[in-house]
């Protein structure tokens, strides 16, 4: 019993202590965002009523829209929200000025301008994209109230661009002041656990000798994230205190990262036909070549995050090399598949060790300021988007906006306008969501539970106890807390949206108390017919099927080969892999595609990478290598690359393989350059040719099209 | 200064440009203030950066009330 009572006494503080710091750090964020969110949102409305706005919904909608945990992410919200709705205002102005009298060519240019604004809005990333977004509706705000009373534009333009400003800049200030939270934090916090799993995994040779290991899941982690990173890096850059060179250290990382799964990826693909094929003794050769890789990492200190230790890990992985290339040294003459995989396991440690420097240099320069790898070439994240998705989201926009208007003329009713901008603005903000018709439901329901509190405020509450801004503001409080902490929750984003839309655009926030029953049903009536009106848009222009998708995805994929075969030899490796991958994340995002057809799509992209580095390689070596040594053969095979890529059939696959063979026997039986740069030159050479013969031989999937992976 | 200036024939309170041009002012100095490193002797960054569009605004504003 005494034991017992003991260890309560022991244990108690600690376990306060623990609840204390769970609270701390999980709870605590949450509930200062929601004071934040209050206060911003209540200085909004304060102001833009002091500065009699007309309209200080706006100002206190604005700060909702842009308000995020974090302050970088605010900032460049923001950024884009005010260069978007200046775009916006500027075009309402010029619409008004040139079709005002003119229906028809004012509905023409008013859906063609959406369409362009939707199309833009698909095809960039991130706010970038929200900013188009905002220009496009911002015309339906602005021109849409005033169409038949066009002198009072300029009046509506001045005003709504006043609130705006005021919200953004209430929002701003209040999340960059009062507790802030830097993305530039939890970006180290992410790059540190990325690293940390690099390490694990290809610290063990398990990991890269099994064939298939989902239940490892640094594994299944090491390609994740490359996308998501590089946009909160993007973010990043527009928190106070964001240092130039620390975002190039984190645009690198990125970069070598992306390499090094790939590298890491193909490596464990052709691992796995190896052992299909039961060849054992080319596995262990194998295993013994990664052997010193495996050594030199297990030796490593447990938490390498100071840079102490990462130096002496850096220093292992020198020695390896030199060990390795050796083993490989020594073993020249086996087959392609040897080669090939010995040539990746080769890459695959010189680009870890360029990780491992870039990382040091990251952490030195985050502890004294000076990096000891000078970073004069800068990265760039290429993206692509598929030119039929963007044609469909413009026709999607477009689309929705005709319709509407088309309802708008046909029962002539005057609440109409806000059918059209609800259906607008529905059909362009969520359709970068994964789901978007999940979402439009999700805003539809936020948007039915806002009307109850909307009409509970106006009916009730507003009327009965509020006298002045000081009592409307405490009213208002646990609204906005509310709607702050459900902007916490990842599951009620568009939920919470739909909720602050509404609430929004239906509570009497106007400088004199003004409401009457009528109007409030019939303005929320529209505006709901609107969301339905945006919804039946995804489903109708939606008609992505996992196949379809497949089908896409493989032309693309194959396109690119037959670019870089014949195109320019300046593309860069970097650039590949991150157009690969963004479009990769979008086709899985956009073209619902189930986990098994992801996978098949990820080797796709591996293979395609594989291919399309090598050719380049081959392309840019032919190029220096001295006139004796080309052959004919050597084009001929490029060529045959070409054609399979162009029309992939089972017997063009038979020649392919057949001249990258004769194409390899020229080169092994010919002279070897005695000159010890063409020599280099000469062995890529034959390094690239089997890989890409192995790779060809091993995939069955690429890019033949295989419909049964969606079922 | 007026109060209110027409631009393009377009009447608007002055406010608004000089609110334009205040913060492309700042975004020019806080650029350069976080790539000399200058915000790492600084207690707390986002009040001081506040801080310096509000001077950067406040003038020209006092000018044109006074």
């Amino acid at each position: 019993m005494r034991a017992v009572n003991y260890a309560v006494n022991v244990f108690q503080p600690l376990l306060w202590r623990r609840a204390f710091n769970e609270w701390l750090s999980i709870d605590a964020p949450i509930l200062i965002y929601m004071l934040k969110a209050t206060v911003a949102g209540l200085s909004a409305l304060w102001i833009s009523m002091k500065l009699n706005l007309p309209d200080p919904r706006t100002a206190i909608f604005t700060v909702f829209i842009v308000m995020q945990p974090q302050s970088g992410l605010v900032f460049s919200k923001s950024y884009y929200r005010v260069v978007g709705t200046m775009v916006g205002v500027g075009m309402s102005l010029l619409m008004m000025g040139f079709f005002a009298q003119d229906p028809l060519w004012f509905i023409g240019f008013f859906a063609l301008w959406i369409g362009l604004c939707t199309a833009a809005g698909f095809k960039y990333r991130n706010f970038q994209s929200y900013g188009f977004v905002l220009a496009g509706y911002t015309l339906c705000i602005v021109a849409l109230p005033v169409i038949e009373t066009p002198l009072e534009i300029f009046d509506i333009a001045v005003s709504r661009f006043s609130e705006v400003v005021v919200g953004i800049m209430c929002a701003t200030i209040i999340s960059d002041i009062i507790f802030p939270r830097h993305l530039s934090d939890s970006l180290l916090t992410a790059e540190r656990e990325r690293f940390g799993n690099i390490l694990t995994t290809l610290a063990d040779p398990k990991a890269v000798f099994a064939a298939f290991d989902e239940t490892n899941p640094a594994v299944s982690r090491f390609s994740s994230g490359v996308v998501g990173l590089n946009a909160v890096r993007i973010n990043s850059a527009y928190e106070s205190g964001s240092d130039q060179k620390e975002r190039q250290h984190y645009s690198h990382l990125n970069h070598e990262y992306m390499n090094l799964s790939t590298t890491f990826h193909s490596l464990k693909s052709m691992v796995a036909a190896i052992k299909e094929n039961e060849r054992h003794e080319l596995l262990a050769a194998l295993e013994y070549l990664y052997e010193p890789i495996a050594f030199a990492l297990q030796t490593r200190p447990n938490t390498v995050v100071d840079p102490e230790d990462l130096n002496h890990v850096v220093g292992k992985l020198l020695e390896a090399k030199t060990c390795v290339q050796e083993r490989y040294e020594q073993k020249r003459h086996e087959d392609d598949t040897y080669i090939s995989a010995g040539y990746l396991i080769i890459r695959l440690l010189n680009e870890l060790h360029n990780h491992c420097v870039t990382y040091l240099s990251l952490l030195k320069h985050r502890l004294s300021g000076d990096a000891n790898k000078e970073l004069s070439r800068t990265v760039r994240f290429a993206t692509h988007t598929d030119n039929v998705l963007v044609a469909l989201a413009a026709l999607r926009g477009s689309g929705v906006l005709l319709l509407t208007m088309m309802f708008w003329i046909w029962t002539a009713w005057p609440y109409a306008t806000l059918t059209i901008t609800m259906a607008v603005v529905i059909g362009l903000l969520l359709g970068t969501l994964p789901s978007p018709i999940d979402g439009v439901k999700d805003f539809f329901k936020g948007s039915v539970l806002a009307l109850g509190f909307a009409a509970v405020y106006d009916f009730l509450l507003i009327p009965a106890y509020t006298s002045d801004l000081l009592t409307l503001g405490i009213f208002l409080a646990p609204v906005l807390a509310f709607v702050g902490w459900m902007t916490t929750r990842p599951k009620l984003a568009i939920f919470s949206f739909g909720f602050v839309f509404m609430f929004m655009s239906q509570c009497a926030l106007d400088p004199l108390y003004k409401i009457d029953p009528t109007k409030f049903l019939e303005s929320s009536l529209a505006a709901l017919i609107g969301v339905i009106f945006g919804g039946m848009a995804y489903l109708l222009v939606n008609f992505w099927s996992c196949s379809l998708t497949q089908q896409r995805v493989s032309k693309i994929l194959r396109r690119q080969i037959m670019r870089v075969c014949e195109g320019e030899l300046t593309i860069e490796r970097g650039a590949l892999e991150s157009t690969g991958r963004d479009l990769v994340q979008q086709f899985s995002t956009q073209g619902r595609l189930n986990m098994r057809s992801s996978r098949l799509v990820f080797e796709w992209l591996l293979a395609t990478l594989e291919i399309g580095r090598a050719i380049l390689m081959i392309r840019r070596s032919l190029k220096r290598l001295q006139e004796d040594f080309h052959s004919i053969h050597l084009t001929i095979a490029l060529e045959s690359i070409k054609s399979y890529f162009e029309s992939p059939q089972d017997s063009a696959r038979e020649t392919l393989l057949n001249r990258l063979d004769a194409a390899l026997i020229v080169l092994r039986s010919g002279t070897f350059p005695s000159e010890k740069a063409q020599l280099k030159r000469y062995e890529t050479l034959i390094i690239e040719f089997s890989l890409i013969r192995t790779i060809i031989f091993n995939s069955t999937t690429f890019p033949l099209m295989k419909e049964d992976s969606c079922r | 200064m007026p109060l209110d200036i027409t631009l393009f024939g377009i009447q608007m309170p002055t406010l608004l440009p000089i609110f334009a041009f205040s913060a492309v002012l700042q975004i020019l100095v806080d650029r350069i203030m976080s790539d000399t490193g200058f915000y790492t002797y600084v207690w707390h960054p986002g009040l001081f950066r506040t801080a310096i569009f509000v001077c950067l605004f406040t003038i020209p504003c006092l000018l044109i009330y006074r």
